[in-house]
């Protein structure tokens, strides 16, 4: 036990300074994909022609070799937080959009019918009907990315923007396998303690008739 | 009222759901459109709401185009209840019922109380259901709100998609008996689509026969089944019009056929009606055991029937609707 503490009081502060950062990079990038990618999916949905190449492009990005796409940010936006960031956003903007899309277009049609033949517009079927439906399958991409982004923000510590990398980078660096550790489990952690509080924001969101519904569907199945 | 003045469909592909139909409506009546699937009665209905719009011809409602008449403002206006219930599952059923009123902007209190009025009409209790969600209500429980759903902003015109297609037997019957009753008390002109024969029968002032997108006979359930348009309509009725016609014919239209003993009325606590159908009169005898039964035409006693004369008449009728002569 007294190992244990002397290492988290020589190395705490600056895993806890690393795992600050990487904080930092992950949410401010989920942030603004999901603002940028639940309303994209949405107006995808009404523009449905357009569904097809916009989510076929960017799944693209998603193609990209995560190093290669943190690389390719440092000239056009400076070695940092910023190069990092962006990196993350644009790969965490392809499971939200999609499954933002296929959540509103996997309502089901009866349901959106009754709602046209009682005279809603298309935004009222939108927001009254098929946004409440989808959250918990929008929220199950919102999760993917999470996880792929806490994951993927380690290359921040190649590109001068901090957080766990860094740490696994010098480890790597001087085949020290300790420091890999002290940057990998606590991304790990982060990973899991993330994915957890969404799923408690995944059941705040969702309607409580419809997780009556679903729960009586996993029993009828 | 409601007009189909040549009315057509075609679907892109070049399938003709509906092809040159023409029929009014009258103020108040139920009118069923009865056929098989792919016989246009959905595609007919929807037109009236413009969830699909006509390839030519028009639907007026009081004399103006639907294709005129903003849709969703239309809408608002036509009750609408369909098939799979389609009750939206995230709402409590006070909310399901208060889709349109919301859409029109009614004051709250208002909506609580016309929400809490129909709830009462479908039999179901306010406290007890208000608040549930539909998935805390039984197949019959949903349908009810079904309807109350559709007639919650009181439209003068209900449209209705097999709106008891998804239930068992025996609570589809005891729906359809209160639908009778309630549809009697609310005077809507109402729309009904089903593929079954006895829904028609039961639920129709008059029926619409389609097939393959044309209309086959417009007529009262009792002239469908007593005179038949055409080689269709009789195949379709087939091998129930013995059933049916026990379900059309009523007493009073064989008041002179009847053996009916006049003099006083046995003393008994049932009655049967000049309106009532043979299967109403069948069945009375059948609750009541007894021998004979007073007859009643709008409360004036009309004579005594015996089950014997009843039981006559049905059997000389199987010769004419029953069986190949």
């Amino acid at each position: 036990m007294s190992g244990l503490w002397e290492f988290l009081h020589q190395r705490g502060p600056t895993i806890l300074e690393c795992l600050g950062q990487h904080v930092y990079l992950t949410v401010i990038a989920m942030a603004l994909a999901i603002g940028l990618a639940v309303p994209l999916g949405l107006v995808l949905t009404r523009t449905r022609r357009a569904a097809t190449p916009v989510i076929a492009a960017i799944g693209v990005i998603q193609t990209l070799p995560s190093l290669a796409l943190v690389g390719l940010m440092v000239p056009l936006l400076g070695a940092g937080p910023k190069a990092c960031i962006t990196a993350l956003f644009l790969y965490a903007l392809l499971p939200i959009v999609r499954n933002t899309y296929t959540g509103v277009m996997g309502v089901e049609p009866a349901m959106i019918e009754a709602a046209r033949g009682m005279g809603m517009t298309s935004s009222q079927i939108l927001f009254r009907i098929e946004l409440p439906l989808s959250v918990p399958v929008i929220m199950a991409g919102i999760r993917t990315s999470t996880i792929i982004c806490v994951g993927i923000a380690t290359l921040g510590g190649i590109v001068n923007a901090g957080g766990l990398g860094l740490l696994i980078w010098i480890g790597i660096d001087r085949s020290n396998d300790a420091l890999i550790y002290e940057g990998a489990i606590p991304a790990m952690g982060l990973a899991l303690l993330l994915d957890g509080l969404l799923a408690l924001g995944e059941r705040a969101f969702t309607p409580k008739g419809f997780q009556l519904a679903r729960q009586e569907d996993r029993e009828a199945v | 009222m409601i007009t189909f003045d040549h009315l057509s469909k075609t679907y892109p592909g070049g399938v003709e759901a509906v092809c040159d139909l023409s029929l009014e409506m009258i103020e108040g009546e139920t009118l069923v459109l009865l056929g098989t699937s792919g016989s246009g009665k959905t595609t007919t209905m929807k037109m009236v709401n413009r969830l699909i719009d006509p390839t030519s011809g028009r639907i007026l409602i009081d004399d103006s185009d639907v294709m005129e008449i903003d849709p969703i403002e239309l809408r608002r206006k036509i009750g609408y209840a369909i098939q799979h219930i389609g009750l939206f599952p995230h709402m409590t059923v006070a909310d399901n019922v208060a889709v349109v009123p919301k859409l029109l902007a009614w004051p709250r209190a208002r909506i609580g109380e016309r929400v809490d009025e129909l709830l009462g009409m479908v039999g179901l209790q306010p406290d007890d259901f208000r608040d549930r969600y539909p998935s805390q209500l039984s197949g019959g429980q949903k349908q009810r709100v079904g309807v109350a759903r559709a007639l919650a902003a009181d439209p003068p015109i209900v449209l209705m998609d097999e709106p008891f297609g998804a239930l068992d037997p025996i609570t589809r019957e005891q729906l359809q008996n209160e639908f009778v009753e309630l549809e009697s008390e609310i005077q809507k002109t109402i729309i009904f689509v089903t593929h079954d024969v006895f829904e028609a029968v039961k639920m129709a002032d008059r029926i619409a026969l389609l097939d393959a997108g044309r209309l086959q006979q417009l007529a009262t359930p009792a002239e469908l089944v007593e005179s038949p348009a055409n080689e269709f309509v009789d195949q379709f009725l087939g091998q129930h019009r013995f059933q049916l016609s026990l379900l059309t014919t009523t007493l009073g239209s064989l008041a002179d056929q009847l053996d009916i003993a006049s003099g006083q009325p046995v003393k008994t606590g049932r009655r049967l009606h000049a309106r009532s159908s043979l299967i109403d009169a069948l069945d009375e005898f059948k609750k009541s055991r007894r021998r004979e039964l007073p007859v009643y035409r709008r409360g004036q006693f009309m004579g005594n029937l015996r089950k014997e004369s009843l039981l006559t008449l049905i059997a000389r009728s199987l010769g004419e609707a029953g069986e190949p002569s």
